[in-house]
């Protein structure tokens, strides 16, 4: 094991201790667990996002159709079908991979912003389906879970652990993925497609199969969080703010990184609770703000800033108009 | 009964190598629009030999090799590899098959390094299917000992420059274990120091049993390489056969260096 290795293996080691631990802590209040209910979930969704859209280079804007889809599986399964929790939520991943294997077939032949306005119109007319299917989804006024007999602080508690365990799932699966064939293919077709294919990589499949993945993984966390909520409604389950959370927490940590999307949704949070709670009003200019900067000298995101390949300069600022300089 | 005559300049002159057609094109033919690319080209390959494809700018080279390796569809005629029709088939399944290509505008993969580059060639290519991805790494540190990029093999594609892009372009496909390589001007943009070096790089891929089809500009290359010379203009083939024969040929000069130079210098008939 080489020397930054071991030192990654005990950072993860202690975050994960900590991730795991501190809900038992009584100095902690149940908002605290809730709170980083909502980072985690956001951090699953963007490890998700981060196998399509970081290393295989596609910038899907539409994943919230498969939290939705997710979500409204579970919701559909516990409360109509009576099924337990832990299976409803597996067979809420595994219809909205299927879904997207379906629709990956003919929208993952367009590249680039036509591929992404081809996911973004799929998201809308996901909820416009969900929100008219008034028989199977309850419509508008949308649909009830059951509720848990758990008291709340535990209820909560197990909550948290379920969207942990998606995210750190997404850690492996991304781990695995990296590691593989499948991971040098997707990478491979993200750097230049025609010389992938003329390698022998089966382009079609590969696609199809990382944006099946990262639907499953987004089913998963919709999942989650539609029991966790109790209530679903179109609103909620397919609005565009968990796709573009989902987006810019990829690209502030470091699209196409293992550890990215973690780092990225802790300094998304932060930044967030920060600009919310001092610029009322002003919140979304400064997170632009914060995203074109972020986008100049770091565009590897926080993973690079960290690894050292990049400094906060003004040369790096130069650099990048000339190299981007429209001529 | 007496063995049918070869076709004048063709497998007769690859001395030594016993030519089963490896690749055969019939009436190949690509329009864009109203443009014909490519029209109406046969062309045999012989395994074992190398062949000289050449023509001036534009004259439709690339697209044709776009057209053997289903970069690009047909707009007619027929392909078939190691004797399968291949005319219709996806581009991936031909580097399956034991086709592999370099790009003549080079294609790497620029946050990959080196090594990962050609380890992708060894995963998907016609060896790839018995390969885990580790064991693609080893293949691909053989290959780079085998071009002479070994030293380079930790480097990011995105360092490199010119010379050894092109040389990346070769490790990439030869890591597919190819039958059939296709080179599209590998040496376009070399000094001559580093064209000899690509010639005889070219020349030990090819001692090794590797069928090569070479698309060059560089004449004094395809005259030092080839047994054998197909000339394409205005995407038709003009000309074919043995690289001296062919080089003197009114209508090749004529296509490379216009029609009064090959008035003037028309041999005396």
């Amino acid at each position: 094991m080489t020397r930054r290795n071991r030192i990654v293996s005990v950072i993860v080691a202690v975050a994960l201790a900590a991730l795991v631990l501190f809900p038992f802590l009584d100095v902690f209040s149940g908002a605290l667990v809730r709170t980083v209910t909502v980072v985690v979930m956001a951090a699953a969704t963007a490890q998700a996002w981060n196998l399509i859209g970081g290393y295989t280079g596609y910038p899907a804007f539409g994943n919230v159709a498969f939290f939705g889809v997710g979500g409204y599986a579970v919701a559909i399964l516990m409360s109509k079908l009576h099924v337990d929790f832990i299976p409803a939520v597996l067979a809420g991943g595994l219809v909205a991979a299927l879904y997207a294997t379906l629709l990956g077939l003919p929208i993952l032949r367009l590249k680039g912003h036509y591929f992404s306005i081809a996911t973004l119109g799929v998201a809308e007319a996901t909820r416009e389906v969900v929100s008219n299917w008034t028989a199977l989804t309850g419509g508008g006024s949308g649909i009830t879970l059951p509720i848990s007999p758990d008291i709340p602080p535990i209820f909560n508690r197990a909550m948290y652990f379920s969207m942990l365990a998606v995210f750190v799932g997404s850690v492996i699966l991304t781990y695995g993925v990296t590691r593989s064939k499948l991971g040098y293919g997707l990478i491979a077709i993200r750097e230049d497609e025609d010389a992938a294919r003329s390698l022998g990589i089966n382009t079609t499949r590969f696609k199809v199969t990382a944006f099946a993945l990262s639907a499953l993984v987004t089913g998963l966390a919709g999942g989650v969080y539609a029991y966790w909520n109790s209530q679903l409604i179109p609103e909620d389950a397919f609005s565009l703010d968990i796709t573009l959370r989902a987006i810019l927490i990829s690209i502030i940590g470091g699209p196409g990184t293992l550890f990215g999307p973690a780092l990225g949704a802790v300094a998304f949070e932060f930044m967030r609770n920060y600009l919310w709670d001092n610029f009322p009003g002003l919140q979304f200019t400064f997170l632009g703000l914060v995203m074109v900067l972020v986008i100049i000298f770091m565009p590897k995101g926080v993973m690079e800033f960290l690894t050292g390949r990049r400094r906060f300069t003004a040369s790096a600022l130069l650099q990048y108009v000339r190299q981007n300089r429209v001529s | 009964m007496p063995a049918p005559h070869p076709a004048p300049g063709a497998l007769s002159l690859s001395k030594g190598v016993e030519g089963q057609p490896l690749l055969v094109a019939r009436g190949v033919t690509k329009h864009f629009g109203g443009v014909a690319a490519v029209e109406g080209v046969d062309l045999t390959v012989a395994e074992g030999e190398m062949l000289g494809l050449i023509g001036p700018n534009g004259a439709g080279k690339t697209t044709f090799i776009n057209l053997l390796t289903g970069m690009e569809p047909l707009t007619a005629g027929q392909v078939t590899f190691r004797g399968r029709d291949i005319s219709h088939q996806a581009a991936y399944l031909m580097g399956r098959m034991g086709m592999a290509r370099t790009f003549q505008v080079v294609k790497p993969f620029r946050n990959l390094s080196v090594r990962e580059n050609v380890a992708v060639g060894a995963m998907f290519g016609a060896g790839g299917a018995k390969r885990s991805s580790r064991e693609s790494l080893a293949k691909a540190d053989e290959v780079l000992a085998f071009v002479g990029m070994d030293a380079k093999a930790r480097l990011g594609a995105d360092q490199l420059t010119i010379p050894d892009l092109k040389r990346l372009e070769l490790a990439k496909a030869l890591a597919m274990e190819p039958k059939l390589l296709m080179l599209d001007e590998v040496m376009a943009g070399l000094h001559t120091r580093e064209i000899e070096a690509a010639m005889e790089l070219i020349r030990k891929v090819h001692a090794s049993g590797v069928t090569v089809l070479v698309i060059e500009h560089v004449m004094k290359a395809i005259v030092g390489l080839s047994q054998r010379v197909v000339v394409l203009h205005y995407g038709e083939k003009i000309a074919e056969g043995q690289p001296r024969e062919v080089m003197q040929n009114p209508k090749v000069i004529e296509a490379y260096l216009g029609q009064q130079y090959a008035r003037r210098h028309a041999p005396a008939s």
